[in-house]
Order: C-alpha cells, then structure tokens, then sequence
C-alpha cells in the first residue's frame, strides 16, 4: 500500500531515467516516492525499456521486418558479435528490416523510404499537406458549444480508429453525461500492433492536426487536462509533438497537454492497461465495465482516442459531419490504411473507408509477386486468403469473416512465404506480450506458441491437437483483446491454409 | 437506483441488493461456483476466470466475483458453453502446474483447490507447457516457501500483503508465461518489509505458499482443533493441525468466521514451537534450600506462594506487594489476577502488561 502522498504517477519515468531497475533504483525510488519497494520492482519488471534497458541494437521481428529479412540481419549481428535483442514490431513496417540504434533511435531498412498520398485537402487527414498552427476547428468548436459539436460528431459517423471501431460520439456523451467535473482527455499514441504505423505517419506530419482534435474533445466534454501517452520508441514522433506545443501555445492556453512515454509493453496500447501504466502500475488490463469513460484515470471519467480518431476531428468541426461520413464507402469517413509487406511502395494511404484490397495495393504501387495471403488488420487480423480480396476492408465485413479491420495494418504476403513460419511469428508476438494476468492467455499463448514451433521443427500434425479448443477458450474467457485474438494467426492460417499444415516430411 | 431487486439465477428469482457481485448473491442462494482468485476480504480480480457466468445481454462470459447485479439481470451458471469453458480453462491450468502421478494437480501437503475443482470439470489433457516461472529458492526465511510451479497467479497473496497487511513485501513481477511472484530484487523475505503475518499462505488456493516447517505432511492426515490464540488479549481464533499428536501448523478460520477475519499475526501463525518445546515447563517447581528447582505438586507450590505472599503483607503491609500479569493471559485470567490483587490481598498494585 502506498503512503499518504506517494507519487506513484513518477515511478517509471524515474527507473527509465536511472537506467532500469536494480535493487538500488528501486530502493531509492521507493524511498522518495512513497511506493513500496515491491510494487516499484513489479512494475519495472513488466515494461522491455526497463526491464531490459542497456545499449544494443534492437531488431525488429515484426511479420513486414520477417518478410523483408530480419532474420537474415538477426543472423549478421550476430556473427559480428555486436550485442542486440531481438524485439517486437517496432512501428516500422513500411522501413523494413528496421532496428533501433543503442539510443532508440531508428536505423530504417534499406528498402524504400515511406510514402503516402501527396496533398489533397479533400482527406481529412491528409499526411502530404501543410500543417499550420491554426486552430480554427477548435476556434468554431468552442463558439458552437459542446451540444452543437456533439451532433456533429454523431452526424459523422466517425468510429474509433484504434482498433474497436466504436462510434466516438457515443464515448463523449458518456463522458458529458459524468456527475464527476474532473474529467480527461487521453490520447492513445502507443501504437503496437505489427503492421500498423500510421499514427506514427501522423505525429511526424500533422502534429497539430491531432492537438487540435484533441483540444476540441476536451473543450466538448469540459477536460482541462490532455495526456498523451505516446509509445518509447516513437522518439521523431514526439519530438514533432513538442515542437508543435511550442508553436501553438497561445491557442492550447486553456489546456493542460502533457505527453507520457510507454516503457515498452505493446499490451499498453488496450486502453485500460495504459490508464494502469500512466497510473505507474504493471499494465495489466482492468476488467470492463467500469469503462473508463466513468471510471478511467485516477478513477476519473476519461475520454480515450487514437491518433487518428482524433486527427480526425478537426476536419470534421470544419466541413461538418456529413461531408465527413460521405467519404466512405461502407464506413464513415476515410481511413489511414497502413500497408507493407509484399507490395512495391509500403506507406500510409488514406483511402475511403471500405475499399477493397486490389484498390489499396494499387495504390502502394502494385503486389511484388504472385500474392497468397493478407493480414487486414495487424498480427491480431490473422491471416486471409487471397479469395477474399474483394472484401471492403472496414470494421463489419471484416469481422463477419472472423477477422478484423482493426488498426488497419495491412500486410500482404506473397507466394514465397512459408506460412506456418508467419503464423509461428505472430504466435510468439503475442505470446511475449501477453501481460500474464489471466489464464487463458498467459497459458493458451505459450501453449500455442509450443505447439506451433514443434510443428514447424518436427512437421508432426499431433503438435496442433487442441489448437482449436485453446483458440476458442482464449477468445472466450481472456480478459482483454489481446488475448482473444492472440490464437487468431495459427487459426485463421490453418483454417484458409489447410494444406501448409498437412504432415511434413 | 432501487437498492433492492431481483435477478434471476438460472431461472429462479432471487433477492439482490446494489453493490453486491453476482457471487454475492449465488452464495447466499446456495448456487455453487467454482473459484480461485476470490477472497473476500480483497477487491476482486477477475483474474482466474473460473468464475465465468453468462449474463443475458453481455456478449462475453463475465466472472461472477466481479460483475455487479442488476435489476432484472438473468444469470446462467451451467450451460454448454460454460462446460466448455472450463473444461479447456482447467487443462490450461493443468499444463502450468505440477501434476501428481493421477494427472492431478500435485499437493505439497496444504489443500490444492485446483485439484478437485480441475478433476470435476473433465480437464482437457495438453502438453505441459514448460512456463519459464522461477522462485526464489535462495529465500531463507524460517516460515514461508514459495513453489513456483503450483503457482497460478491469482495474485491473492500479493493482493493480501497489500490490501489486507498493508506491507506490500511480494509482488506480481515479469510478464506473460514467466509471470511470478517476486520480491524487491529476489531478496528473501527477511530482506522486506515482510512482518512474516503468513497470511499470504492462508490465503493461496494451491499450497504454492506455504509453509516450511509443515512442508509435506499431508492435509488429510492432519486433525484440526479449533483454539484460541495464547499470544495476547486480542484472542484470535486458531486452527491447529495435529499430526501424530503434535501441532505441525496453526492456520486462521476462514475470513468471515471469527473476530480475526481469517488473519494472524506472525506469533500466532508460526510461534507454535514451544507447545513440544523440551524445555517447556510442565509441572510447577519449588527452589529448595539446595538452591535447586525440584518438581512439586499444584497444591505445594500454591501453599508456598501464599505463605510467601502473606509474609510480606504481614511485616510491610498490603502495598508492599505488585501483581502484574501477563499479556498472553485471557480477559478471564485477567480479571481473576486482579480479584487476587484487590480482594485477597488488599491492594490496588495490579497490572497487565499489555496495558501500557
Ligand atoms: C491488445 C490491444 C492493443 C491495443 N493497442 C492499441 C494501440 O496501440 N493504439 C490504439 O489507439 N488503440 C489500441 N487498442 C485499442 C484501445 O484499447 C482503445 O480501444 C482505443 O485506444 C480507443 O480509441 P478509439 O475509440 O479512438 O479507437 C488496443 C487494444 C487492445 C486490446
Ligand atoms: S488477455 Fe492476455 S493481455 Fe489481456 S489481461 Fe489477459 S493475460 Fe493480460
Ligand atoms: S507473510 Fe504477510 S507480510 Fe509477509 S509477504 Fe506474506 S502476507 Fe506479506
Ligand atoms: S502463490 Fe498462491 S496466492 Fe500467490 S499467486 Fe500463486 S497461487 Fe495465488
Ligand atoms: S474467482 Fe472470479 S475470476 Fe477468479
């Protein structure tokens, strides 16, 4: 338990800065924090930044970094003998095999440079255009009044883009609608999922676009103070926010807007595990309901975006909701689409929300190769047949076939890819970031991630027994989302790949 | 909100107030649900997930410790899925644990609540999944033994040491498969905070906190005899175990049952030892002129004292004597010390050790 007055909020800001945790940082921290000795040392322990601190090249493994040879790279450190880990997707996808210097900062792979669509100012968000400091959305917001704004939201259509695709006005409703006054707005910038990197794409281009989204959420739903919660290793990402601060600073007055770092843990990302973690706790997922609309950080009501949801809004309080909600084609709105993998420009497109794959790799410059397979939306999507490219890629068709649209990191694999490999790496993803709380997926993971290695070693079938049942029970009893799409890659491959999973040798 | 309503529970209605979890209320119903991470004296986790129920409504199976009732709310306890459900929950718990030659989740001695409710519920049969989970085998506290591989991280323990104690000694530490429980640096207990209360070990499902000095004497070969804590005037109540005619193990009540709450302290739980202790004193002793304690009988060493006793009275009078007693003494004996004092010897010189 804490003492009266401790300074919880501080701690892992505190073991990053003294270089992790050690029985003496977290004996010092503890003793001018107030926080048990323990519970400094547990939540260190949760988070690869601090967990694992110390200067090596850290490699991605992320599927797009697999397919564009990190393995081969892992293979060439290691004969020269240079220290290094082996990490999660970095949020790089489109400069694959990417690393991270011994600084964090990033070492893109030798293929292209990433790319998006050049300035249009009919896309909401718009990565090729300017990104003036003007905050005239939030300038109308606040003369419109949050009733008026409200509407509009709801008139939009616009769903959350961090993965669930829950419709946004409902969330502000509910935190309007709070008895509570203290209220905050947090933004989600953790971005993890394998394959995705558009918010990323976002904070480097549009800062300001996002702070403005996020200060018209806050004046609408009366939060005086914004966090954002943006993911470690997206060092350009949030030295692009700092400076916008700066240049806005006039127009954000009444805002208190104050970034915190992600400690690396992907799980951070599921929102109520990253309430738990700006609360300086392991992130472990809460149980849901409460929601953190009435029950979020410091037990306050809150309201949580993506990046994008957010960079969203602006345009919207512009040119109203209607005009936004026509810009899809099955879905409100446009749609940043992350695509990497097996195609000849990788890149962020923001494209109508709907379209179907052929159009979105056409986009990116056409497929490399014979394609196979596609991950619609990240590791969590599984992986879906090339039959099912005319599919509009949006939050309902996708989930109709047992996948999801998710944070829309799409990944396209052609025919060269060994697809137990891909389904092996994926598996293992989630497995080294399942936060261990619940059974289902602290077990289930490790047990697929087993199974699927054995198979993939021995070619033996037997390995694969019960994959099924395991997949069902982790969708089924899991806390959070992760671990009920954690079985989606071996399932979704063995499901449309029958034959990669046939008895080998 | 109305504060009381009804709620159905597997088709019969049931009395329900606001606040109360779903487990609440089957409880008092006589509807039984398996569970593991529950204890409740902590906030629930929801962590286990053994408890899942299904909720008209809810789209997921919800964990009955956590879920609030509603007005109206139609609760199932059994169904397919439910069957379902735990029948791969338990062979995933059963791949994680260390298992007895039956299949069967091992027992260290203590009662493993996972054995019976996984060999209830047809547990899948999975390969062992080989958990990277370590303990602390270096620890060289006298009292608690932490096994790792019968650990299934409910957290009730390091919930307990937290929400309970207030000392926060343990914590959950890694994440995902190598999740465990761990200490500031992997220090031994001694090295914490750690009042050694042990209720850590009371409040473990599995026996993988548990306690040293019993390591592996069997539950069932133990007799339980319900007593009162001798260590102080709080009067905890204590189980002790008694295995061969010693007490092996002192544990508390269930929480809810006695004035402890399921709670002990340090002396209570582990200072057992002198109950077979061979230097204990059984027998009242009389010093002789030899200058040595001879074995004298109740009535002996009774007249002696009160000669003793009356002597001084006679030659200082009544306040030349004290009569203090100790803390491990009862209310009862307490109240006889001073009866003594006042009304057999005439002196208000009496004291209880405890009272200062
Ligand atoms: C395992 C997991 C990881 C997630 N990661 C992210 C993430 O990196 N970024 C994000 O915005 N949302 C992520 N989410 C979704 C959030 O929980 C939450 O729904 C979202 O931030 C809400 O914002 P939105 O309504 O704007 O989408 C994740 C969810 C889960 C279950
Ligand atoms: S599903 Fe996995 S990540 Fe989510 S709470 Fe459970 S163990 Fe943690
Ligand atoms: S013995 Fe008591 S104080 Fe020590 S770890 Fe266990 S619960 Fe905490
Ligand atoms: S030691 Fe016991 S109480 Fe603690 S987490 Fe493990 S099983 Fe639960
Ligand atoms: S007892 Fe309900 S989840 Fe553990």
């Amino acid at each position: 338990m804490d003492k009266a007055g401790a300074r919880r909020e501080e701690i892992l800001e505190r073991l990053e800065a003294e270089g992790g945790v050690t029985p003496e940082s977290v004996a010092r921290i503890a003793l001018e924090t107030g926080v048990p000795e323990a519970d400094v040392w547990g939540a260190g322990r949760f988070y690869s930044l601090i967990r694992e601190p110390g200067r090596r090249v850290r490699v991605c493994t992320g599927l797009s970094c697999r397919l564009a040879g990190a393995t081969h790279r892992i293979e060439e450190l290691e004969r020269s003998g240079e220290p290094r880990e082996e990490v999660s997707c970095i949020g790089q996808c489109d400069r694959a095999p990417a690393a991270l210097d011994p600084d964090l900062e990033l070492i893109p792979g030798t293929g292209t440079a990433s790319s998006v669509l050049p300035d249009d100012p009919a896309l909401p968000v718009n990565l090729g255009g300017a990104d003036p400091a003007g905050y005239e959305a939030l300038a109308k917001a606040q003369a419109a009044g949050p009733e008026s704004v409200l509407g509009i939201i709801e008139a939009s259509g616009l769903q959350g883009r961090g993965g669930a695709g829950f419709p946004a006005h409902v969330k502000w409703r509910a935190v309007a609608g709070q008895a509570e006054r203290s209220r905050y707005v947090v933004c989600n910038a953790d971005e993890g999922e394998p394959g995705t990197f558009k918010d990323r794409e976002i904070m480097e281009r549009r800062p300001h676009l996002l702070l403005e989204g996020l200060a018209v959420a806050a004046a609408t739903i009366a939060a005086s103070e914004i966090i954002i919660y943006i993911r470690g290793e997206f060092r350009d990402a949030k030295r692009s926010l700092e400076t916008a601060l700066k240049e806005a600073a006039g127009h954000l007055e009444p805002f208190d807007i104050r970034f915190a770092n992600g400690h690396g843990a992907y799980i951070c990302g599921e929102e109520t595990a990253l309430l738990e973690s700006l609360e300086g706790k392991r992130g472990m997922p809460r149980l849901k309901p409460p929601f953190p609309t009435e029950n979020g950080f410091r037990g306050k009501p809150t309201l949580i975006h993506n990046v994008e949801t957010a960079a969203c809004v602006p345009f919207i309080i512009h040119h109203g909701g209607e005009r936004f909600r026509d810009l899809g084609r099955t879905g409100a709105g446009t749609k940043l689409y992350c695509v990497s993998g097996h195609v000849n420009r990788p890149g962020v497109y923001e494209l109508p929300l709907g379209v179907a794959l052929d159009e979105l790799v056409e986009t990116a410059g056409g497929y490399t190769g014979s394609p196979m397979a596609f991950s619609p939306g990240g590791a969590s999507s599984g992986f879906l047949p090339m039959s099912l490219r005319g599919l509009p890629l949006d939050f309902r068709s996708l989930d109709r076939e047992g996948s999801m649209l998710g944070s829309a990191g799409v990944v396209v694999l052609n025919d060269t890819v060994d697809l137990v490999a891909a389904a092996d790496w994926q598996t293992r993803f989630f497995d080294d970031e399942s936060c261990g709380q619940c059974a289902p997926c602290r077990i289930g993971a490790r047990f697929l991630r087993n199974a699927c290695g054995r198979f993939r070693t021995d070619g033996d079938p037997d390995a694969l027994l019960h994959v099924e049942d395991v997949g069902w029970e982790m969708e089924e009893g899991s806390i959070c989302g992760l671990g009920m799409v954690a079985a989606k890659p071996l399932t979704s491959a063995m499901k449309h790949f029958p034959d990669a999973f046939r008895r080998q040798r | 909100m109305s504060d009381r309503f009804t709620i159905t529970l597997d088709g019969r209605n049931c009395p329900a107030t606001s606040g109360e979890t779903v487990l609440d209320v089957a409880g008092r119903e006589g509807v039984s649900i398996p569970t593991l991470c529950h204890d409740p004296r902590l906030d629930p986790a929801g962590a286990c997930r053994t408890c899942l129920v299904e909720v008209a409504g809810e789209r997921r199976m919800q964990p009955a410790c956590a879920f609030r009732v509603r007005p109206g709310m139609e609760v199932t306890t059994g169904s397919e899925r439910i069957a379902r459900h735990r029948k791969v929950l338990y062979g995933l718990y059963l791949a994680d644990h260390r298992l007895d030659g039956s299949g069967l989740p091992s027992e260290n001695g203590s009662v493993n609540r996972l054995r019976e409710q996984a060999a209830r519920s047809g547990a899948l049969v999975l390969p062992p999944v080989n958990a990277p989970r370590s303990g602390r085998p270096g620890d060289s506290n006298p009292y608690i033994r932490f096994d790792p591989d019968l650990c299934i991280l409910c957290a009730r323990c390091t919930r307990y040491c937290d929400e309970v104690e207030a000392v926060s000694a343990i914590t959950l530490t890694e994440r995902g498969a190598a999740t465990t429980i761990g200490t500031i640096g992997d220090s031994g207990l001694l090295d914490t905070s750690c009042e050694l209360c042990g209720g850590c070990i009371d409040t473990c499902p599995t026996g993988a906190m548990t306690e040293k000095k019993s390591y592996g004497i069997r539950h069932e070969e133990m007799e339980q005899v319900r007593s009162t804590c001798n260590f102080c005037g709080v009067g905890c109540q204590v189980d002790l175990k008694v295995h061969n005619g010693r007490v092996v193990k002192v544990a508390s009540p269930p929480p809810g049952e006695t004035v402890n709450d399921g709670n002990l302290c340090v002396k209570g739980r582990f200072a057992y030892d002198f109950i077979h202790h061979e230097e204990r004193l059984r027998y009242p002793m009389i010093r002789g002129r030899d200058g040595e304690l001879h074995r004298a009988s109740w009535d002996e060493a009774i007249r002696k004292t009160t000669e003793g006793l009356l002597a001084v009275k006679e030659k200082h009078g009544a306040d030349a004597l004290g009569f203090v007693s100790s803390s491990r003494c009862t209310g009862e004996e307490n109240y006889l010390m001073q009866k003594l004092s006042r009304a057999a010897f005439g002196t208000n010189n009496c004291h209880q050790c405890a009272a200062t």
